[in-house]
């Protein structure tokens, strides 16, 4: 039992070390400089002051709605891809293997950069030369291509940014819930039918279930990227119209790089930094865990 | 005269390098725009020094990114750096000053804006590389049409002419903004207003009369003084009341509001004068665009100009020839003309070429950066942080036309005042 | 008429299949277009979809300038290496942590999840002057070893669900046959998961290739990569659509291909780490 624990942790070291080296360390560095007022230009003119940054942070009505709006965006991206994932994969489950090629297609933007996923859909949502607004004015939805101001209407453009988003990640969620869906006992939903249970009440009752462990697994990975989301957004509205976009990590990146403020911004990446730590432990305790099933 | 002596100067410095150093690199972080304006400089340093040129591009932001975080880690890889006007007093403190370079020959020949805007707390931080500002395109196919210009004077009683103040554009505009294919839908409109941006306001205000944008010269907040509140006006008017632009007016950028005009959607521009050669020749409005001034206001003409700027980090490894550089590019200023951009800083390089058919702007845009009331932005070292969360919100809050300008802007006065 | 019944309803969903896939697709497709399109057509009112005449002129432009084939070999140098890092030292981890279920393994894999979460931002900022006090600063390693903080944690937690799904007894058959605990790992256990470590291989590879922020603030010019250079399009002056849908398109060929050719190994590989997980 103690060579086993030694080979095990002669193992693992390698990896920790440079964990701790290339990711502790640097967090630790982000932790002490959010105690400061430090520029970032200059860090040697830096001067403690204690808990000053966070007092600022956490008044900030700015920072408090970006916040809000990284909480929204996720929520939004999540649903839709959650909703058509699931249905992409029900249909591809019910096709069978006949569905092999669209599957791959459905691939394929998993893979695209999500800086080209940005500006594509930035391309396509424009609202004078857009595509979408172009088409939707040909088929009679809308009076004329100026219509809808997918990006700068301060009520729709972080719904809009969050596209693209949907756009490469609907494929990952479909996959996964259709290997989940290949999963299920066929035995069972015969049984079911046998008793005349309903496609609804079969869904319901054996299809959810089962792929309990599948969707809570989704729901983690793609809520942490879709909280830290950065680069798609950034490319297509930088934040805006007035800030109606910013999600957390851009007014953090904002205040560091642009505004040159390390240690206001460091205070605000420490605190989002715990907030996802401590939903990544509650998750973590419910998906993985050497106790319970196995 | 003027010219050959530069030359000769820029020669000399040459030639006295070229004795000194073999095979060196001199690295120039840049923009896109830096990079072309500056190509043919660079290949003429060589030529006469032996020194490489080599320019690392990144994006516009990056430019102040890479270089904050340069100087902040205190070793550079840059030894000169080409900035936009907007960051000089950011970077200030940690740029060597180049006071020597601007000589009596170099003042004179340069805008007097663009000086002012190389002097930071007494210092000159920087050379300008290349000038710009907003001029006034317009479709001369529109304006020259016998036609339009009866139809024009019947409406509003004075010849139709390229504006030359508000009310002049204001009726311009309206005038054009029709439907011209009969289907109903407005399709060509006078001009465009731009949202994503805020510089353009800032040159109404200052043709308004206002001692400054956003500060005055002792950095007193005048964002909701009366000049800044008529160009709010004046400018949020212009689609909400009149509609005489692409709706849309929140995306609209420069990118935006030039592809439309390129595109024929609209009979005038307020644009940065590169634009005027950067017309595709396949564009519908190819070959009927015409050039004029900025408008006027009260003050006269007036534009923000849209310097770059050559700057020594303090980190900079070959300071001396970084300063070389700095001196023969001011010297050669005019070898930028060719550039896609044909763009230069200094006058002699713009009259040098002014008569040439195609640069039939550079005569509008020597006027707009000259006149009297064309200033630079305040040379503040949080102005982009103020730009950015107050001046830029508080137009995109204008042109969504539920508030009125002047209380839009006390409540922007109270976010200057906070990140002050 | 059950027969009847049934093949309409799989015409229905097939018709259901093909428009998703359709729509799905036609973002992409459009962006392929635009590369075609001579300059005048990019940027034209109405737009449409495809060109009016096809033209290869953004391909060579791109190709021909100085940045971008330099900017796709540090692509192809960063991300080859940092997944072949993450594997180093992901496989044996993973290894050490999954199938021994030793006290401190779960606060290992607790440790690699959670550098999940910190946000690429955070991180950044403090690696930037880091890499610059060892004068990694703008170099091909510097940005390996970034990306691999991305991917070291994938790979792990990839390998972990690989490796519990082989049963004890194998490792324990090898050692009763006289191998010691390295042996078995590399000539029993390993070939059982290869696979699974082409299919981590392929996501560390993604991860890297499609990487933006790190690659903004932590390269300059002589290990910049092309989603750089492809946001670099959009100047002070305006956005050169035109080039810059030609480099999208170029740069997401390779992954496409990568995707098509391994369609089933990264289905399964991809959904066979996240359900088992």
């Amino acid at each position: 039992m103690k060579a086993e624990r030694r080979f095990a942790y002669l193992m693992m070291a390698p990896a920790c070390l440079f964990l701790l080296l290339l990711v502790a360390y640097p967090v630790l560095l982000l932790v002490y400089n959010s105690f400061f007022d430090v520029p970032l230009i200059d860090p040697s003119r830096r001067e403690f002051i204690g808990l000053g940054n966070y007092i600022d942070v956490l008044q900030s009505s700015r920072v408090r709605e970006s916040a809000g709006r990284t909480l929204r965006y996720t929520a939004f991206a999540l649903s839709f891809e959650m909703l058509f994932g699931f249905g992409a994969a029900l249909i591809f489950s019910a096709l069978g293997r006949r569905s092999k090629w669209h599957r791959t297609i459905f691939t394929l933007p998993l893979m695209i950069p999500p800086i080209v996923a940005g500006l594509l859909w930035r391309f396509l949502l424009a609202q004078n030369t857009g595509l979408v607004n172009n088409f939707l004015a040909a088929i009679g939805i809308i009076d004329s291509p100026s219509d809808i101001a997918w990006l700068s209407d301060p009520a729709i453009v972080l719904y809009a940014v969050a596209l693209p988003d949907i756009w490469i990640t609907t494929s990952f969620v479909a996959l996964i819930v259709y290997a989940g869906l290949q999963n299920i006992p066929q035995d069972q939903i015969e049984a079911a039918k046998i008793d005349g249970a309903s496609a609804i009440r079969r869904f319901w009752h054996i299809t959810l279930p089962t792929l309990r462990p599948v969707i809570a697994v989704v729901l983690i990975i793609r809520g942490v990227d879709a909280a830290k989301t950065f680069d798609l957004i950034w490319i297509q509205t930088q934040g805006g119209p007035r800030f109606q976009s910013e999600v957390l990590s851009m007014n953090i990146y904002q205040r560091m790089v642009r505004y040159g403020d390390l240690g206001e911004a460091s205070a605000s990446a420490t605190l989002f930094t715990i907030v996802m730590v401590i939903i990544a432990v509650i998750a973590y305790k419910k998906i993985w865990s050497p106790d319970n099933e196995k | 005269m003027k010219k050959t002596t530069m030359l000769m100067q820029g020669l000399a410095a040459a030639t006295l390098l070229s004795g000194s150093l073999h095979a060196q690199t001199l690295n120039i972080l840049v923009e896109g725009g830096g990079e072309m304006q500056q190509q043919a400089i660079a290949d003429a340093f060589t030529a006469e020094t032996g020194v490489e040129v080599n320019f690392t591009v990144v994006p516009y932001a990056g430019v102040f990114e890479r270089l904050s975080t340069e100087i902040a880690s205190g070793r550079s890889n840059f030894d000169l750096a080409t900035i936009d006007v907007v960051w000089n007093a950011y970077f200030a403190p940690y740029l060597d000053p180049i006071d020597d370079l601007f000589t009596d020959e170099v003042l004179a020949d340069l805008p007097l804006a663009l000086v002012e805007d190389a002097r930071v707390d007494g210092r000159y931080i920087g050379m300008p590389a290349w000038a710009n500002a907003e001029i006034l395109f317009y479709r001369t196919d529109l304006f020259e049409d016998p036609a339009e210009q009866a139809a024009f004077r019947d409406e509003y009683g004075y010849d139709l002419a390229p504006p030359t103040n508000w009310d002049e554009f204001r009726d311009v505009a309206v005038f054009f903004t029709r439907d011209t294919t009969g289907d109903g839908r407005t399709d060509l409109y006078g001009t465009d207003v731009k949202g994503a941006f805020s510089e353009e306001w800032m040159a109404h205000v200052l043709q308004a009369g206002s001692p400054g944008v956003i500060l005055d010269d002792d950095n007193n907040v005048i964002i909701d003084n009366d000049e800044h509140v008529a160009a709010l006006e004046f400018y949020v008017g212009l689609h909400c009341e009149y509609q005489v632009s692409p709706g849309g007016v929140l995306e609209t950028g420069w990118a935006e509001a030039q592809n439309l005009f390129n595109q024929g959607n609209t009979a005038m521009m307020r644009f940065w004068g590169h634009a005027y050669k950067q017309i595709p020749e396949d564009a519908v409005v190819a070959g009927n665009v015409g050039a004029a001034p900025m408008i006027a206001g009260e003050a006269g003409i007036a534009a923000i100009p849209g310097p770059w700027y050559n700057v020594i980090p303090s980190t900079s490894a070959q300071k001396e020839l970084a300063r070389e550089f700095i001196a023969f590019a001011i010297a050669n200023n005019h070898l930028g003309i060719d550039s896609p951009l044909g763009l230069a800083a200094t006058n002699s390089a713009y009259e040098r070429y002014a008569t040439e058919p195609g640069n039939e702007h550079y005569f509008p845009l020597m006027e707009t950066l000259g006149a009297n009331a064309t200033r630079g932005r305040p040379l503040h070292e949080d102005f982009q942080e103020i730009v950015d969360e107050a001046v830029l919100p508080a137009l995109q809050e204008a042109l969504e036309c539920r508030r009125a300008p002047a209380d839009i802007l006390s409540d922007a006065r109270r976010w200057v005042e906070d990140i002050l | 008429m059950r027969n009847n019944a049934f093949s309409s309803r799989q015409i229905g969903l097939s018709l259901a299949a093909l428009a998703i896939v359709v729509v799905y697709a036609l973002p992409y497709i459009y962006l392929v277009s635009t590369s075609l399109k001579p300059a005048s057509q990019v940027l034209q009112i109405p737009p449409s979809f495809w060109p009016q005449t096809v033209t290869l002129e953004n391909y060579t432009r791109i190709l021909g300038t100085a940045t971008v084939p330099g900017s796709f070999a540090n692509s192809v140098i960063v991300a080859l290496t940092s997944t072949f890092l993450a594997l180093v030292l992901a496989v044996p981890a993973a290894y050490g942590a999954s199938f021994f279920r030793v006290r401190l393994s779960i606060y290992f894999m607790m440790f690699a999840l959670i550098t999940r979460m910190v946000p690429t931002v955070s991180l950044g900022v403090p690696l930037f002057t880091i890499l610059k006090d060892v004068g990694l600063l703008d170099t091909h390693l510097g940005l390996i070893l970034a990306h691999t903080t991305i991917s070291l944690p994938l790979a792990v937690w990839l390998m972990s669900a690989f490796f519990e799904s082989i049963p004890r007894e194998l490792e324990e058959a090898a050692r009763m046959d006289g191998c010691n605990r390295f042996q078995s790992f590399f000539l029993v256990v390993l070939p059982l998961v290869s696979s699974g470590m082409a299919i981590a291989a392929l996501f560390c590879f993604i991860a890297s290739w499609n990487e933006f922020l790190f690659a903004l603030l932590l390269t300059a010019d002589q290990a910049k990569t092309t989603p750089i250079v492809i946001a670099e399009f959009r100047t002070a002056y305006g956005l050169d659509w035109g080039p810059m849908t030609a480099l999208a398109t170029l740069y997401s060929l390779p992954v496409i291909l990568i995707t098509l050719l391994l369609q089933k190994q990264i289905i399964g590989g991809l959904t066979f780490g996240a359900v088992k997980g």
